[in-house]
């Protein structure tokens, strides 16, 4: 061991569980289900050699007859006229934004179908680093659930017939003055603000509602009373030396969390100028998880920490102290700490929350201008724009809605019904006798289903539109597909109904197509250009960049008009109420947008980057509560809030502070498609509302039953054993020793092998490597989504996670460790169960499980703590693993097929042709990254998930081949981006340049953590990484000689 | 346009035309397969054996006509038409007043040959794509392969037939025992008294038996492997297309560069099908023979038809907005599970396009030429050169062989990279066999 830290993957993996070890021994959890496939056709059948025989007669049979079989006849079907810019086999790439997450990004499009979405690598806050949900979007285009016309009283209709109607009622509405409401989520898109206004200016009874799901109302309202500045400022993690976080998740959901990656892993390589990150939350979250510091803290608590930390700073700068009493606990004494540190960093340093209190973050303002940060990391002169809702707007409207005050409703790309915690009261005004409503859902939703009229929306990949997400930044998205299905947008849906969208219909495309093709623009496209009202060239210019930067707005301090006092006071207040039961937080989850993403095969499927739950949420819980309660991974316990009273799965979440819980949002969809339907509890239900929805609830009630609900959980899939391979220090070993952390002495080296010649430096081959800086990965899961879209891996379904069957080429290990343990011999006790548990192993499994059980024991003696705060403190590394193309690898020389083998430019080729599915790979790999597919996921209606029918077919990449049942598949390092990136050198004769090959998850990383290039090449900077004292493979000691090396993860504590 | 001597198809003509010979289906010197090579030359443009294509049908042409006037006729038929023959006018009004062109250039022996051809027996009709290729790549084993096949299933059915029956037997045996019957001498069967006989005293049965069976475990794996290796070739496959689009009158005749259509071929994966503007870029003024009276033939009508074009209407409002895609026939099926990419082969190799698609310009109709089988692929990767001289991608390796070539082990290194004289870097020897090149 290199440090001597334990670290751990789950629960199972920590007490080193019998069974579990038992059963990480195999490689695959089940042999093949041979049987059960036979059974579910009525079919018994227990095989043995005349069935072998049998089958192998057929077979031989079987190609005999094939040979003599004529070829099934083929189509091509070529473009009658062929468009310029599209040249088959040639991809096309096109700059847009995405309508998830707003990001501005670059399309990939193969024939005219788009199949990747990455970040637009030229706007520079993104760097080409791109989100989960964004990633996952393209896959939504090709959804064949989705609505294919609009809908009239649930049943399909047509544009004319839905228009005609709807403008009459409208108009009859209007002329008598009664109330319309058009609800929507915040819109940042000038030109859809100025259509919704034509919209108003017809029919003036219009009144427009725009709320979030996850509001940010409260930091709104906060500026409003600090600043006089209704508005959320833009803040510059790259700036700050210090960050201090309270619950503010701004790696992952947090307001724009990629741009904040961007910025905040800029700061994070070790050195001088490395920041210092200090995180206060209840839930361990993935911003938590990156912390050097890191204090688990109850919500209710939150605000009386934050005029603990306001006092302690006031007291080192000789201000006045806010007349409240701190906290003692160890939350408490965090405060006393990070003030310190803050006050070093005045004018460096940012402290921000995630509350949707005004007061709490009306007191982060007042630190913040304490601190003197308004001039360098927090901007509220260039504002984000990306959340503007109110919820005291929704509130009220869901109040007049259900009273009956409203004839009319618009849902524009809300769901309402799902997403807020008024859902039943809009429900129930929707089943009034309302004389108009009309949603704009594209897949069927909670709130679609109540309306009489549903004008299916356009995917964004098939629409026009313009956003601005910062005040001095506005993207435009332009269609890069014609729109699969009969829908429209919704914008040109309004216009319509306004009676103007005839002015924007005149086609302005000069030329009609001189084989007469329909070629006509878009009226949506001609609105957004008549409200940009700039020549066609500039036009242009925007379009192909995808994106105008104005000039920069400085920061200027705005002076602090509010009264601290008072907020203080009534935080105080706040906090003393209601101190019984279980803290509950519903949280967001990563690339579920709320919701919104539910119906997404692959944002279902991505393990969550902390709990590694798939497919489903659950409560998690602090040890300390779980075991009070009798709770163990995976018991279903009942939870009640005041009336509401639900069943969730449980699992106990390291991390977790005491007293509390955490749910995540955007689960339980009632009305969603195959996908996302009845997956999990709807957290939006049991949601306070109010003018500021408080998404933590006080005084639940969770009780443990006898149920089980086996979740879908991956940490502890694919299991490393307890080897060594990860490598820590800290920010001050490493600035006395470069190697710190990674001092290692290498065993002896003795080969079976002899060098070749490829391998050697100077030989005229490329020799592909990657390095993964630990630091800078912070755990995100861009890199999955991307990986799977680009190399068309399949998804499998909750069912085969169980069964350790997720088909996923690169995999993030999330390790915990113990930071300080209260029990000083914890540590010593878990190394010796290690020590006996893996000694024991190779003595039969009897002695193992006696020996461990006693272990165990010895271990649960020593950590007498019940409050097992070590639980609540620990930290967490983040591992992205794939292939490492060992030089010497241990899969290739067991492949009885030579089906894996090794190229001259260092990459572990599989040849899936060749494959017979031995899987010996598998069981030989030590770093356990080989996939091996157990069903043919692309044509089987049991994994309806996209890739089984005609439309979801159109997503998958045609470089890269469908891997068919029975053979492994794993990591390539996109071979096919290797091979066009290096046929386009030829092409041009030139030679290959560092950077043109970029793999999937290279390019989709916010975080710059992910390397690729040739080692061969004295100039790349992945040879210059692989010599930095940092890096140092995994196993090294098995001398398999990997291409991949990890930088050492420094912690700034 | 390379001109491209197949060796492996003159080996073809030559075989053919010595089975012609001793099928007795010449006259004297004529070769019909010299003249088959003369009528895709000359002739193929407008007539073919059997169906009436611009000019008549020409199978059997000689009992129609004597052959002093056939070579009159073919060498020069405007002089004929103005000598007054009667013959000769009548066929040119037959055919609407379409100009057959004056072949001076032909002996008569070559007009003999070509006769000789046009008596050449119909061949059977067959459906497999291995036969239809023609003339390239035929198996004759193939052709009754279905046969052969339908015999052994026959001979299989007939063994199975009798377990069946002495099954049957068996079980009624065993019936009758079961009642309590004694078991009687005369109930057993034919084959339980003799059996003896047969396997201890007529030992040539044993033997021929034992024979047999061992010719069969030798048969099946041979069958087995012949049969595999058969799956999925489509050599020689020439399916029809919608439009009859001869590539011996585009790319053979005409000359027009292969890659004017196939524009895409020098960077991007496929060469592609071109669509049906650029067949427009002619089209559009060349619309069939003056022979047709001016209406466009056949085949251009069918790419106006799926244009929705109208020749006659006025300027500006020719293209109707009824367009219908052309549902080509694919020829090459390489399977996905293989990547290849015409532009590496065209731009960088600069290989000529009948390397692999053989003599595309002599095609009437486009017929699969090579296997497609990874064993082809592999050959030229084996043998042919990578152009490292000229391509600064290939900087790096050019320098180091260059280094090799004049280190102390030269000789040896020449003697791997020196074929006839001259340097030749296969891409096998950088990598080109690696199973990630094309599998991915």
């Amino acid at each position: 061991m290199t440090n001597n830290k334990q670290y751990w993957k789950g629960e199972e993996d920590l007490v080193r569980d019998p069974s579990f070890i038992q059963a990480s021994k195999n490689e695959f959890s089940e042999g093949l289900p041979l049987e059960e496939v036979l059974n579910e056709s009525d079919f018994e059948l227990s095989s043995n050699r005349r069935d072998f025989l049998k089958m192998f007669g057929f077979s031989v049979s079987a190609v005999a007859l094939a040979a003599c079989n004529k070829a099934p006849v083929r189509n091509a079907i070529p473009y009658l006229i062929k468009p310029d810019d599209v040249t088959p086999g040639v991809p096309n790439y096109y700059s847009s934004t995405c309508g998830i997450t707003g990001m501005p990004i670059e399309v990939k499009t193969r024939e005219g179908r788009p199949i990747k979405i990455d970040g637009n690598p030229r706007v520079k806050a993104l760097k080409g680093g791109f989100s989960v949900a964004g990633q996952a979007a393209v896959y939504d285009l090709y959804d064949n659930e989705r609505l294919k016309k609009p809908l009239r009283a649930g049943k399909e209709s047509n544009w004319a017939a839905v228009d005609k109607d709807i403008s009459k009622i409208l108009n009859n509405l209007s002329t008598a003055g009664e109330k319309i409401a058009l609800v929507s989520n915040t819109i940042n898109s000038p030109s859809t603000l100025s259509a919704i206004n034509d919209f108003k200016t017809k029919y003036e009874s219009v009144e427009h509602i725009q709320y979030d799901p996850i509001s940010y109302s409260g930091i709104i309202e906060a500026n409003r009373m600090t600043f006089g500045q209704a508005v959320i400022p833009s803040y510059h993690f790259d700036k700050a030396d210090v960050i201090v976080s309270f619950n503010a998740d701004f790696l992952d959901t947090w307001l724009l969390g990629e741009t904040f990656s961007v910025d905040y892993v800029s700061r994070r390589t070790p050195g001088d100028d490395m920041s210092k990150h200090i995180q206060f939350e209840s839930a361990l979250s993935l911003t938590g998880s990156n912390a050097d510091v890191r204090y688990p803290m109850q919500t209710r608590n939150e605000g009386m920490l934050l005029v603990s930390l306001y006092n302690e700073l006031a007291q080192l700068n000789g201000v006045n102290q806010l007349p409240v009493v701190g906290q003692a606990d160890v939350a408490g004494q965090g405060v006393k700490k990070t003030a310190a540190i803050l006050n070093k960093a005045k004018g460096k340093s940012l402290v921000v929350c995630g509350s949707n209190n005004p007061k709490n973050q009306g007191i982060v303002n007042a630190i913040n201008s304490l601190l003197g940060n308004y001039t360098s990391t927090i901007n509220i002169n260039n504002p984000i724009k990306r959340y503007a809702g109110s919820d005291a707007q929704i509130q009220s409207f869901a109040k007049d809605l259900a009273a009956g005050a409203y004839a009319g409703v618009i849902f524009y790309g809300s769901n309402p019904v799902f997403d807020t915690p008024y859902g039943d009261s809009i429900a129930k005004g929707l089943k009034n006798k309302i004389k108009l409503s009309i949603s704009s859902c594209s897949n069927l939703d909670e709130t679609g289903k109540l309306c009489q009229f549903v004008t299916p929306d356009n995917h964004f990949l098939e629409s026009w539109n313009d956003y601005q997400p910062l005040g001095n930044l506005f993207t435009l998205g332009q269609p890069t597909i014609s729109p699969v299905f009969d829908t429209r947008q919704m914008q040109v849906s309004l216009l319509t109904w306004a009676g103007n969208i005839g002015e924007y219909n005149t086609n302005t495309l000069a030329d009609k197509g001189i084989y007469g093709e329909k070629q006509s623009s878009d009226p949506y496209y001609n609105y957004i250009k008549s409200k940009w009202a700039v020549d066609d060239k500039t036009f242009n210019t925007y379009l192909h960049d995808g994106y105008v930067q104005k000039e920069d707005i400085p920061a200027t301090a705005p002076s602090f008009i509010a009264n601290a006092v008072d907020m203080a006071a009534s935080i105080e207040a706040e906090s003393k109420q209601n101190k019984e039961g279980i803290e509950l937080t519903f949280i967001e989850k990563t690339g579920i947008a709320g919701g919104k993403m539910a119906n997404n095969p692959l944002v279902q499927e991505l393990p969550d980057p902390i709990s590694k739950v798939t497919w489903h949420n659950y409560i998690a819980m602090a040890k300390a509560n779980a075991e009070k309660l009798g709770v163990k991974d995976n018991t279903v316990v009942n939870v009640t809030i005041g009336k509401d009273k639900f069943a969730i799965p449980a699992i106990i979440q390291p991390g977790q502070a005491n007293g509390t819980a955490s749910i995540h949002l955007g689960y339980g969809r009632k009305v969603a498609g195959k996908v996302g339907k009845g997956r999990g509890v709807n957290g939006f239900a049991s949601i306070n509302g109010g003018e500021f929805t408080n998404y933590t609830v006080q005084g639940a009630k969770i009780e443990a039953t006898s149920e089980e609900y086996k979740l879908a959980r991956t940490q502890t899939h694919h299991h490393i054993e307890g080897r060594d391979i990860i490598r820590e220090t800290t920010l001050d070993a490493y600035k006395k020793d470069k190697k710190a952390g990674n001092r290692y002495e290498k065993p002896q080296v003795v080969s079976l092998w002899y060098e070749h010649d490829y391998q050697k430096d100077g030989a005229p081959n490329h020799l592909w490597g990657m390095a993964i800086d630990m630091n800078k990965c912070t755990g995100c899961s861009a890199c999955i989504v991307s990986c799977s879209v680009e190399n068309n891996v399949p998804v499998v379904g909750e069912v085969e996670v169980r069964r350790r069957r997720e088909m996923h080429w690169l995999r993030i290990d999330r390790y915990y460790t113990f930071n300080n343990v209260n029990n000083v011999d914890y540590e010593d006790a878990v190394s010796e169960v290690n020590l006996v548990a893996t000694s024991a192993d190779f003595e039969g499994d009897k002695i193992t499980k006696e020996k461990a059980l006693k272990a165990i024991d010895h271990v649960e003696a020593q950590s007498t703590d019940p409050t097992y705060a070590h639980y609540e403190n620990v930290s967490v590394v983040h591992q992205p693993m794939l292939c490492q193309h060992c030089g010497s690898a241990p899969c290739e020389t067991v492949c009885p097929v030579l089906a894996t083998t090794h190229s001259t430019e260092g990459l572990n080729q599989m040849t899936y042709n060749r494959c017979i599915g031995t899987k010996y790979c598998g069981n030989n790999c030590p770093y356990k990254v080989r996939r091996f597919n157990w069903f043919r996921y692309n044509d089987n209606a049991q994994f309806d998930f996209h890739f089984s029918n005609d439309l979801g077919k159109m997503v998958i990449n045609p470089d890269v081949t469908v891997r068919t049942r029975g053979v492994m598949e794993k990591c390539s390092f996109c071979v096919q981006r290797i091979q066009s990136a290096k046929l386009s050198a030829k092409r041009e004769g030139r030679k290959l340049e560092d950077g043109d090959v970029k793999t999937a998850c290279q390019r989709a990383c916010p975080a710059d953590a992910i390397v690729f290039g040739d080692l061969h090449d004295k100039n790349s900077e992945v040879r210059q990484l692989f010599q930095n004292e940092r890096a140092y493979s995994v196993l090294e000691e098995l001398n398999v000689k990997p291409s991949i090396r990890y930088m050492t993860k420094v912690r700034n504590v | 346009m390379k001109k491209y001597i197949n060796v492996q198809s003159l080996i073809k003509f030559t075989v053919f035309s010595i089975f012609l010979t001793l099928s007795g289906f010449t006259y004297g010197q004529e070769d019909a397969a010299k003249g088959k090579e003369l009528f895709d030359a000359n002739c193929a443009s407008c007539h073919e054996l059997d169906k009436i294509a611009i000019g008549p049908a020409l199978r059997n042409v000689r009992q129609k006509y004597d052959d002093e006037w056939l070579i009159k006729w073919i060498r020069n038929n405007v002089a004929l038409r103005k000598s007054g023959d009667e013959r000769a006018i009548a066929i040119y009004d037959e055919y609407n007043g379409a100009a057959m062109n004056v072949f001076a250039n032909l002996s008569e022996a070559d007009v003999l040959n070509i006769l000789a051809y046009t008596d050449t027996e119909k061949p059977e009709p067959v459906g497999d794509p291995e036969v239809a290729g023609g003339g390239a790549g035929v198996d004759p084993f193939f052709n009754n392969y279905t046969k052969y096949l339908l015999v052994v299933v026959a001979v299989v059915l007939l063994i199975v037939f009798i377990i069946l029956l002495r099954i049957f037997r068996e079980l009624k045996q065993l019936r009758r025992q079961a009642e309590g019957a004694t078991y009687d001498d005369a109930a057993q069967s034919w084959w339980a008294k003799n059996k003896e006989k047969f396997i201890i005293v007529n030992p040539t049965i044993t033997i021929l038996t034992g024979f047999t069976a061992f010719a069969a475990l030798l048969f099946l794996p041979w069958f087995f492997w012949f049969g595999v290796n058969k799956v999925g070739v489509q050599q020689g496959y020439a399916p029809e297309q919608p439009i009859n689009f001869s590539h011996a009158l585009h790319a053979g005749e005409l000359e027009i560069d292969c890659q004017y259509c196939h524009s895409t071929a020098s960077y991007s994966k496929s060469a592609s099908i071109p669509s049906l503007n650029t067949c427009m870029n002619c089209h559009k003024g060349v619309q069939g023979l003056a022979s047709e009276d001016g209406k466009p033939s056949e085949e251009i009508a069918k790419i106006y038809a799926a244009l929705d074009y109208d020749p006659e209407g006025k300027p500006g409002e020719r293209f109707g907005p009824n367009k219908k895609p052309v549902k080509w026939v694919r020829i090459h099926n390489l399977p996905d599970l293989a990547y290849f990419n015409h532009s590496q082969h065209v731009k960088v190799a600069g290989l000529q396009c009948q390397e692999c698609h053989g003599p595309i310009q002599n095609m009437e109709k486009v017929y699969q030429y090579s296997s497609l089988q990874m064993g082809w692929c592999i050959d030229c990767h084996r043998t042919k050169g990578v152009d490292v001289e000229n391509n600064s991608y290939y900087e790096k390796l050019h320098a180091s062989i260059k280094e090799k070539l004049h280190s102390k082990d030269s000789a040896q290194y020449a003697q791997q990279y020196f074929n006839d004289g001259k340097l030749v870097i296969t891409p096998a020897m950088n990598g080109g066999l690696e199973c990630s090149k094309c599998h991915y």
